[in-house]
């Protein structure tokens, strides 16, 4: 639709979503534009609302875990954490040192399978493609990871009321030290690309400003707030887990828009394989839980971590009996949100899906499935013959994807 | 300024505060619930002078006859103080904190979807988060409201004693 405006100027309306090009889930934007130009943009969302909070209510602690590790697919490990510390500060339990650090390391893996999920979207958005496939081919690195340690590539259901589920033996601590290195080399890369391909820079600088000013404004938290210089970061604030014995420097940068958070993202990929690399050499040995009462005591708890997307707070009110009284989860999505409006006015409508995607909203990508046995006879076919099998189809249809060479060796040696 | 400073502060310029405001652990100060008057007299001295400059989300709570309403405001030694507010649910109202903390405007566009509150002075928009048709004078986060007597169907709620309960199928 369109209309004239007192100043003569004609403005259209153009209505984005609930389907839309940036977000795999839903959202709804109607943005007006004056040419080119979003000279205002609403912001729509709620498609997604399950009422998981008042379906913890009717359930017990326990039951309760397994709903609040699906509130996001992409970092459901933060929001178990925040949960179970919150019921262990409620119950005035504490969990034994080596499951601190193990928490820590799965949060530290789920931030780099975010961060590069992430990376590939930005990618995507711009059309960078060939980034996009790099980034999500070196995630699928991570997963594989947490599907050894956890037995889930997303949902990973480690953590407990009282300390965490599975230990980790020396040879997956060998494997996830392995894996580092190898994602060490590929995010350098990244980094290197990000600060000196210049079309990647010409593109992102200026894209979805947010100051400083505006971001503690519009309350903004994660890496859309440090990339404005703003160092808040609840691993550092307020140490949990075992972050009070690792040492996490919090990453920062003034660029203050979607060049600035791709920066601070790379960049937090970085520190975050230190920190796993840290856990590793210093993982305390030990029992991995305690155990936790049914009964949590009356009272109240505002538990926090810092999730990949940001400042995750979990609220939880227990009243003595097996279930809370309630449970109030805010996201660091839910607090990013509020600065869009700002961020998209006097963008160019070509600029809206980036800006949208650099705020880093989720998606689940919980259709793959690890089958692990076929003694039942059930057809499996695993990541080589699948790739096998792509090799294979492609052959058949006259591309040799063996044959394509890629200049760069450091690249194809880590694939 | 630590927790406790925080605390002192706040008592010495509100009597009504006294033995209201409590250290709970380092990093969080928690209040017992304050009437609409109080809370708006403490949330602007804090904005203004204690420097909670972050307020990340507000948490509604069903307290039987009343609602509570919990704000969660942080400074820049990220400390947290929760101050709490009531209104009786035959009389909701509340005043919006947008204007000072904008971060604030899905949170209680939450608390009128969800709890039923009448939040004065919050600005024009999409609701949040209910869809567009639910029915009016449903709040689901009240604890009377059980979600196995509502109709996804036909979006009516149809409790015993209406006639119509068992239609959800």
């Amino acid at each position: 639709m369109s209309d004239k405006t007192d100043t003569g100027k004609n403005r259209v309306v153009i209505p984005i979503g609930p389907q839309h090009p940036s977000l795999k889930e839903p959202g709804c934007f109607i943005i007006t534009l004056e040419g080119e130009k979003v000279v205002d943009a609403v912001v729509g969302i709620g498609y997604n609302h399950r009422g998981l909070e008042k379906t913890c209510e009717s359930r017990t602690y326990i039951q309760d875990l397994y709903i609040i590790e699906r509130v996001c697919g992409i970092c459901s490990h933060t929001h178990s954490t925040a949960y179970c510390q919150g019921i262990e500060e409620l119950a005035g339990i504490k969990i034994p040192p080596r499951a601190a650090y193990i928490r820590v390391i799965v949060a530290e893996l789920e931030r780099l399978h975010s961060h590069l999920l992430w990376l590939g979207v930005a990618a995507h958005e711009i059309g960078f493609d060939t980034m996009f496939m790099y980034t999500w081919r070196d995630r699928e690195k991570v997963l594989d990871i947490l599907a050894e340690v956890c037995g889930n590539r997303v949902n990973y259901g480690i953590n407990t009321i009282g300390g965490v589920r599975r230990d980790l033996d020396d040879y997956m601590l060998d494997s996830i030290q392995k894996t580092a290195d190898v994602l060490e080399d590929q995010i350098k890369y990244y980094l290197d690309l990000a600060q000196n391909e210049p079309t990647l820079e010409a593109r992102l600088s200026g894209i979805g400003k947010l100051s400083k000013e505006d971001a503690i404004k519009f309350g903004a938290v994660g890496p859309v707030a440090r990339a404005a210089g703003i160092p808040d970061d609840i691993r550092v604030i307020e140490p949990y887990a075992a972050y009070g014995e690792i040492p996490v420097n919090p990453v920062t940068d003034t660029h203050a828009d979607v060049f600035g958070r791709t920066i601070v993202r790379i960049k937090e990929m970085l520190e975050s394989i230190n920190i796993i690399r840290f856990c590793i050499k210093n993982l305390p040995a030990g029992e991995i839980a305690v155990k936790a009462p049914r009964r949590i005591p009356a009272g109240e708890v505002i538990s926090r971590t810092e999730a990949p997307r940001g400042e995750n707070i979990h609220y939880i009110r227990s009243n003595g009996t097996d279930k809370p009284d309630r449970v109030r989860v805010r996201a660091p999505s839910e607090a990013n949100w509020h600065g869009m409006n700002h961020m998209l006015k006097g963008q160019y409508l070509a600029d809206v899906p980036i800006t949208i995607a650099a705020i880093d909203p989720c998606y689940s990508c919980t259709d793959r499935a690890i089958v692990l046995a076929s003694e039942n006879g059930t057809n499996v076919t695993g990541w080589q013959e699948l790739r096998q099998y792509s090799i294979e189809w492609y052959k058949k249809r006259g591309i040799d994807v063996a044959s394509v060479k890629i200049p760069d060796k450091k690249i194809i040696m880590n694939m | 300024m630590t927790e406790q400073a925080i605390v002192d502060r706040l008592c010495e310029e509100f009597d009504f505060l006294r033995d209201r405001v409590y250290v709970q652990r380092p990093k969080r100060i928690m209040t017992q619930f304050l009437d609409r008057k109080e809370f708006k007299q403490v949330v602007n001295f804090i904005h203004d002078v204690l420097g909670f400059y972050k307020a990340s989300h507000v948490v509604g709570t069903d307290e039987g006859p009343d609602l509570g309403f919990i704000y969660i405001f942080s400074n820049s030694d990220g400390i947290i103080l929760a101050l709490k507010q009531k209104a009786p649910k035959s009389d909701p109202r509340i005043d919006t904190l947008t204007d000072m903390y904008p971060s604030l405007l899905l949170h209680e566009r939450e608390l009128v979807d969800l709890f039923g509150a009448q939040v004065q002075g919050l600005p024009d928009g999409p609701r949040y988060p209910l869809p567009d048709g639910w029915p009016e004078g449903n709040y689901p986060m009240r604890k009377d409201w059980k979600p196995e007597y509502f109709d996804k169907k036909t979006m009516t709620y149809n409790p015993p004693g209406t006639g119509k309960e068992g239609d959800e199928k």
